[in-house]
């Protein structure tokens, strides 16, 4: 009797603490904005979701040091609410779900890539929470009508119109093109736009094939586009893809004047882990630290953000990177033009947003991606990656993959 | 000529296959146990090989024999110390010690060397035998793991500890009784698994780039392997293994390689209805 007693004093004076907590943490609450960021960081996006999460903690300590963002007058610190989804898309849905409901986050961040974008922003739209996407450049993304979603890469089409402009002009030779694509969202939707892009201009498709997510071993296909000997290869998947592609293709001596791998040299470790056999590939980026800008805001330059990158982690930042940030700042210079943290009012600041930033200039058009900007064709010259494309930055010309 | 070079690759792919599942199927085989570490083993073994060949210049395939050392005596200890209080539990049971132990040294990995594709730069060169490509690294693999998996058959052939690992097998209270420490053998079976995936690792961090997203790709394979030539049996892996790559390969070329995983399962599905001990299993082991 007298333990029960006890028990129910404690539980009515637990309850009336967490009340009093409650209470005097709801002033401090108001004080932070909260962003969700749902991350792969372990599985088989990993490596991807990592690279976000740098770029975030970056902005935000940058952001959180000159005081947090200005809201109506009034500076408010920023919270990150941070989950690993483990690569698992069903997983990146519950989180997005919890993060908006249980932890009531002003806005969201998607996760790395076209497909778990899609199902976060799922999720966004119904609950009329503004979602940034730091990684998603599919049309098929974009097109389905959200409101509330916008990305800061631009569309697959643009990078790939650059890189045939390019390749047709300095290597007018380069005719017969065959492709090699992993059967995932992002690496797909680049290998079907080069194929109709290519057809366009008149270039030759000699062969047009899938590989799958779990394709452990490229023989095969290589072995089929050797037979084949087209002028320029083009291949699109990930890192480890592209790095086991590269390799095989020295194993089976498959040569061609043009090798282009999206987005293989874009990452350090793609030319870290081929040495020599990087040489020569070609690709097509959003961003790379060499196109310098000057932008309003927490970095000013793209060199400060350049440099900041390799102070911090040892090595160059990527476009995963730089569009991770940029689409923080998006979200910022948004939150500060609307004055207020009302998703509506924030949503349609994002939608008139029109800046330049470290990461080149943001402006989304109708469909919520960064619009047309001249988008950067690289290639591994001499152990690294040198810009062709734009003209008016560019370092080199196209030299022979052979 | 194109015919010969896909058979080709499938061949040198097999090899490679059969060398990731025979400790796996040997495992299964003997101790009833499911091992999911599997696939994680041989990453670690990859990761243990480059890192030797990174900072210490030692060629990958002579690293192979301390790094099976290491993952031996870490399969033992795994199974002496947490495996074996579970050992005799349904299947199940011990599946999911298996799967819990493999979420810990899959984050392990994935936080000490981050799950950035990372690969030993060893380009050999390759053989050209009237048109049929070889890569050297390969064809060295290959006999590596060919050689790997039949020292492993003599060894269940004639080795004292062989023998009480295929009577342990056979029957466990017998074994027992004959006066085989029947919880040693366990290890050492489990030990000598881990040691092939090991190896194995060492094999595939030439081959392959190494990062801990592909775990579960091997994991996969191996299952199917055992199921394709049988399970508890070195020839049985080999056969699997050679069997799969040819499968994959040949599937990869004449209907695209969206189609050459598929094939695989599709034949797995297959011999489970008609042929449930696996082309070359005995029966009592399927």
């Amino acid at each position: 009797m007298i333990f029960e007693s006890g028990m129910k004093r404690i539980a009515r004076f637990a309850a009336i603490a967490l009340l009093a907590a409650a209470w005097a943490a709801s002033p401090a609450m108001a004080q932070t904005i909260k962003i969700g960021a749902p991350l792969a960081l372990t599985g088989g996006l990993a490596d991807e979701g990592k690279k976000q999460q740098i770029a975030y903690d970056m902005w935000l300590k940058r952001v959180n040091a000159a005081g947090g963002i200005n809201v109506g007058g009034k500076r408010m610190k920023v919270e990150l609410v941070q989950y690993d989804y483990q690569t698992n898309e069903q997983r990146a849905q519950q989180l997005a779900e919890k993060l908006i409901v249980d932890d009531k986050v002003n806005f969201l961040l998607a996760p790395f890539g076209s497909g778990h974008t899609k199902v976060v922003a799922g999720v966004a739209e119904r609950y009329g929470v503004p979602v940034m996407a730091t990684s998603a450049s599919s049309d098929s993304i974009f097109n389905q009508g959200y409101k509330y979603l916008f990305g800061t890469l631009a569309p697959n089409s643009g990078s790939v119109e650059n890189l045939i402009t390019v390749i047709t002009k300095q290597m007018p030779s380069a005719r017969r093109i065959a492709i090699l694509g992993r059967e995932d969202v992002f690496p797909k939707a680049m290998a079907t736009v080069m194929n109709d892009a290519a057809k366009k201009v008149g270039l030759q498709v000699i062969s047009m094939e899938l590989y799958p997510v779990g394709a452990l071993d490229l023989s095969t296909p290589i072995s089929k586009i050797k037979a084949l000997a087209p002028d320029w290869i083009y291949i699109t998947g990930y890192s480890k893809d592209l790095v086991l592609a590269r390799k095989q293709m020295a194993d089976l001596g498959v040569k061609a004047p043009v090798i282009t791998m999206i987005t293989g040299p874009v990452y350090k470790e793609f030319i870290d882990s081929l040495g020599p056999l990087a040489e020569g590939v070609t690709s097509a980026s959003w961003w790379h630290h060499s196109a310098q800008y000057k932008g309003d805001d927490p970095w000013g330059t793209t060199k400060a953000f350049y440099d900041e990158f390799v102070a911090r982690e040892k090595s160059e930042p990527d476009y995963v990177h730089a569009a991770a940030a940029a689409a923080l700042v998006a979200l910022q210079k948004a939150i500060e033009k609307a004055g207020t943290l009302d998703k509506a009012k924030v949503r349609d600041a994002l939608a008139a947003l029109d800046i330049v930033t470290f990461y080149g200039p943001i402006k989304f058009s109708a469909n919520g991606m960064n619009g047309g900007r001249d988008l950067p064709i690289i290639q591994v010259q001499g152990g690294k990656p040198v810009l062709l494309y734009p003209e008016n930055i560019k370092q080199a010309n196209l030299k022979s993959a052979q | 000529m194109e015919y010969a070079q896909v058979i080709a690759n499938g061949l040198m792919l097999g090899a490679i296959y059969a060398c990731i599942a025979v400790g796996f199927s040997l495992v299964w085989g003997v101790l009833n146990v499911i091992n999911m570490m599997h696939g994680s083993f041989i990453i670690l073994g990859g990761y243990l090989t480059f890192f030797a060949w990174l900072h210490l210049k030692i060629n990958p395939f002579v690293a192979l024999v301390p790094v099976a050392a290491v993952l031996f005596a870490l399969g033992y200890l795994i199974q002496y110390t947490l495996i074996n209080r579970v050992v005799s539990r349904p299947v199940l049971t011990t599946l999911t010690l298996t799967f819990g132990l493999d979420m810990i040294l899959y984050n392990f990995m994935n936080l000490g060397f981050t799950a950035t594709p990372r690969r030993v730069l060893l380009d050999l060169g390759r053989l050209d035998l009237g048109g049929v490509i070889l890569p050297l690294d390969r064809v060295v693999a290959m006999f590596l793991a060919l050689a790997l998996t039949g020292i492993l058959f003599v060894v269940m052939r004639t080795s004292r500890t062989g023998r009480a690992i295929v009577a342990v097998r056979m029957d466990r209270d017998a074994a027992a009784l004959m006066g085989i420490r029947v919880n040693r053998v366990y290890a050492i079976t489990f030990g000598i698994g881990a040691l092939m995936a090991g190896a194995c690792g060492a094999l595939v961090s030439v081959v392959f780039p190494i990062t801990t997203s592909v775990t579960g790709l091997f994991l996969g394979k191996a299952f199917v392997i055992c199921v394709i030539g049988g399970l508890g049996s070195v020839p049985g892996a080999l056969v699997g293994g050679i069997a799969l790559g040819l499968i994959e390969s040949l599937a990869g070329y004449f209907f695209g390689p969206q189609s050459a995983i598929l094939a695989g399962f599709l034949i797995m599905l297959i011999l489970l209805v008609v042929r449930p001990t696996g082309l070359i299993g005995k029966k009592g082991y399927e």
